[in-house]
């Protein structure tokens, strides 16, 4: 799904100078930690909810309780609709939801407003 | 193969199936998929991508296809073309789109069955033996873009 988020953003015509991927939530927990001595900042944060080891609502939780990037936008990219899931991923800190399937126009319209300016 | 035509229940499921199919496809592939009846040839082995649900719905999606429409629909769906017989990239591909399958399904469901879970997906190359589970409402439906077809089974 990495590989296809990522084509998205392309498409939707966005400049992508680094990507640091994840395939689980310990995992971009771990990215994020080690990010965070480093002077150039991410961007953004794409999260699947539906990952294996820990999902992406409780990347969400962890990330807020360990207070890791805590100024970097988060969008839920997700087949998991569902109101009481939405709730809870933007009462853990998501900005945006992208139910799949989506068209990269729908990406680009829900990602780049939470982009910093240029 | 079951017809769709009249409103029973389980026309009903297969018509939300043949629509989440038809949504993927279209939004993600940027391809029309269509329904067709028979069943897959399959002869030179089978790629195999189960999500199941639990919670209100117990039951499973299982997508299979050839490794060589495996490799077109990854390349459709990446807009890269694999490069190695069994490319991972292909196994993520095909376990993506019956994720995606499975949960556009699910979101056609009435509440409550909607709200019920789906796992990560599970994909292996060695084939359905011993992976499907046994439920009591089973729909296996053919599909077909561009000439490649692939199958689904749905059960719960």
């Amino acid at each position: 799904m990495r590989k296809v988020i990522e084509r998205a953003l392309r498409q939707a015509g966005l400049e992508l100078t680094e990507v640091l991927q994840a395939s689980n939530g310990e995992e971009a927990l771990q990215a994020l930690r080690d990010e965070s001595g480093k002077s150039n900042s991410l961007a953004l944060i794409l999260s699947d909810i539906n990952m294996p080891v820990m999902d992406g609502l409780q990347f969400l939780e962890q990330r807020r309780d360990e207070k890791l990037a805590p100024g970097v936008p988060v969008v839920m990219i997700t087949t998991e609709g569902s109101e009481p899931l939405v709730l809870r991923a933007i009462s853990a800190g998501a900005q945006g939801y992208i139910c799949k399937p989506f068209t990269s126009e729908q990406v680009k319209a829900r990602v780049v407003p939470l982009l910093p300016a240029a | 193969m079951l017809a769709t035509e009249s409103p029973t229940p389980q026309n009903d499921m297969v018509n939300r199936l043949d629509t989440a199919v038809s949504e993927v496809f279209e939004m993600m592939l940027e391809r029309s998929c269509d329904p067709m009846d028979g069943d897959v040839n399959i002869v030179d082995g089978r790629i195999v991508a189960r999500i199941q649900f639990t919670g209100a719905v117990s039951g499973e999606c299982i997508l299979y296809a050839s490794p060589a429409t495996a490799a077109i629909t990854a390349e459709a769906l990446l807009g890269t073309a694999s490069s190695e017989p069994c490319d991972p990239m292909v196994d993520d591909a095909i376990g993506e789109l019956c994720n995606m399958i499975a949960g556009g399904w699910k979101s056609k469901l009435e509440h409550p069955q909607a709200g019920c879970l789906i796992s990560v997906p599970a994909v292996t190359r060695e084939g359905l033996a011993g992976l499907e589970g046994k439920f009591g409402t089973k729909f296996c439906r053919t599909y077909s873009f561009q000439g490649n077809v692939f199958g689904i089974v749905l059960a719960f």
